[in-house]
């Protein structure tokens, strides 16, 4: 598809068209944004009395990527199923757009949904004592912004497979798997180790571990490692979404 | 026959299989700039499935398809083309205005939108969100996505059903103007009244074939004369065999005969059979047209 033949600004007007689309449904959008802060607030500065700044910038760190996952899965995996259901996307399929235009614009919303939410949870942070630098707050939104991606591909190709309700069960089920496997509600190095064991087969896990390590706190393993399993994983993704959108048109 | 000098959509010897079965096989078609072609023929004999090649949403298994001399999956080929599918849902959270308007700039030279709003009868309706409206507005707002960019080939997959009287007559009328400014119109209806006001060519399909392809006054002429509905008992065989008598079909409790001479049938069906009930007599229309020749043999001996 060269861009010469289209005309230009399809993904900005797709983009602007979708964020307005999720803007007017608050039921998605106000538990997608509150609930990981709620949950935060809760379980990290609620429960734990005068947590220290270090455990509060921890927990900071992968209650971010649970953000992350849940805008994602649910924006892009329950919502996609339900447009392929109401005909929506074959409509897309059949008009002059580019399918990246499509994809693109699920993906900035999605992206859109997590920094609220993680913007909220940074809010919740300071006030409670963490302090990152600059660099450090930069790459942390950013980790946290591109771990959407990961969990977008995953749920895109779960929603181009299944209805809309088994999407929305599926979707559900590995919100859970992948934060409590990815030790992002319970630092996994008190997880029992069966859990440990299997949080490795899980990106939430690794992104998680990045986070810790960008804000400062112990890391288990190597920082490296967990960049290139994650980064492997989101390529695994990207084919299984991919997959998924081949086999759609019906 | 009108000519087809330049084929704007085509399928060449296209084979598509849907769950084991090939619902296509080695099909051929043309679609021709400036005239509105009907593909017409019962449910399930593949008219959905050489829509959705030609439009790239299905990729044919074997042989070919063109859009614009390219290949409709992709975006650069579809960019001439407006849809207008039966099932395609709206989404539920944006205004009339604001999805005709996003439509709109996938095309190069699309209408304004306001323009586009006024042909399809959407002014009142612009501020709308398109959850909140009725069936026949939602095919109106179904019609206004696929004439907004100016397409060169409309496809137009049962356009009018849901659609009220007014709606329709102005639906028509578009899709006169467009095939007269020199667009390709493909449409695909259960209204045969509708092919027969529109159409220039009419192709009927049956079984993954085209078994039929001519103008809607040919195809009535190949049936003749009149057709004669009534309720009789007699076998179709023997009917077939009565003064001027082209062809019988049986649908429900009631016979069509398709006859050059009403007179003379109707003499023979009264002396053969005394419960003779229900008989009218009208002109051939397109219906009985394509009702005759989707009848095998068989279904006359039966």
């Amino acid at each position: 598809m060269t861009a010469a033949t289209l005309p230009a600004g399809v993904l900005r007007r797709e983009c602007v068209a979708e964020l307005k689309r999720s803007w007017r449904l608050p039921q998605f959008l106000l538990p997608t944004v509150l609930t990981p802060a709620a949950f935060y607030a809760l379980f990290t500065l609620g429960v734990a009395r005068s947590p220290s700044p270090e455990a509060v910038a921890a927990s900071l760190a992968g209650y971010g990527v649970f953000a992350a996952t849940g805008a994602a899965l649910f924006g892009f995996g329950a919502g996609v199923a339900s447009e392929r259901e109401q005909g929506i996307i074959e409509y897309k399929r059949i008009s002059p757009m580019p399918t990246s235009a499509y994809l693109g614009a699920k993906l900035v919303t999605a992206m859109a949904a997590t920094a609220m939410s993680v913007l909220l949870i940074y809010a919740l942070g300071v006030i409670a004592g963490a302090r990152l630098s600059a660099p450090q707050w930069a790459l942390i939104f950013s980790l946290h912004l591109a771990s959407t991606i990961t969990f977008a591909l995953i749920g895109f190709g779960i929603g181009m497979r299944m209805s809309a309700k088994g999407a929305v069960a599926v979707a559900n089920a590995l919100f859970l798997g992948f934060s409590v496997l990815g030790g992002l509600w319970i630092p996994s190095r008190v997880l029992p180790d069966w859990m440990q064991l299997a949080g490795e087969l899980v990106p939430s896990f690794h992104l998680g571990q990045l986070g810790l390590f960008i804000v400062g706190a112990p890391v288990m393993g190597d920082p490296m490692t967990h960049g290139a399993v994650a980064l492997l994983m989101t390529a695994a993704a990207g084919w299984w979404a991919y997959t998924g959108w081949g086999r759609s048109p019906a | 026959m009108p000519h087809r000098l330049y084929a704007i959509a085509e399928l060449f010897s296209a084979t598509k299989r849907l769950g084991g079965t090939d619902v296509l096989r080695e099909f051929n078609l043309a679609i021709g700039a400036g005239e509105v072609t009907a593909l017409l023929g019962p449910n399930g004999v593949g008219k959905t499935t050489a829509v959705g090649l030609l439009t790239g949403r299905l990729q044919p298994d074997d042989g070919t398809a063109r859009l614009f001399g390219l290949d409709p999956s992709r975006p650069a080929a579809r960019a001439r083309m407006g849809v207008m599918l039966q099932a395609s849902g709206l989404p539920d959270t944006l205004t009339v205005q604001e999805l005709v308007t996003l439509q709109s700039g996938y095309y190069r030279d699309a209408r304004p939108v306001a323009e586009t709003l006024a042909i399809a009868g959407l002014c009142d309706l612009a501020k709308r969100r398109c959850g909140s409206l009725s069936g026949g507005q939602t095919r109106r707002v179904q019609y206004a996505l696929a004439i907004c960019g100016r397409p060169d080939l409309l496809v137009l997959d049962e356009p009018t059903a849901a659609m009220d009287q007014m709606s329709r007559h102005s639906l028509w009328d578009t899709v006169r103007e467009a095939a007269a400014s020199g667009a390709g119109v493909l449409l695909t209806s259960h209204d045969l009244a509708e092919a027969d006001a529109l159409a220039d060519r009419v192709l009927v399909m049956d079984g993954g074939r085209i078994v039929a392809d001519d103008s809607p006054a040919a195809l009535r002429a190949r049936v003749g004369g009149s057709v004669v509905r009534c309720r009789t008992k007699l076998p179709l065989v023997r009917i077939g065999v009565m003064p001027a008598v082209r062809d019988a079909i049986r649908e429900g409790a009631e016979t069509r005969i398709a006859t050059i001479d009403a007179v003379a049938t109707i003499r023979a069906l009264a002396d053969a059979d005394r419960t003779l009930a229900d008989l009218r007599v009208a002109d051939a229309s397109l219906e009985d047209a394509i009702a005759v020749l989707l009848t095998s043999p068989e279904r006359i001996a039966a």
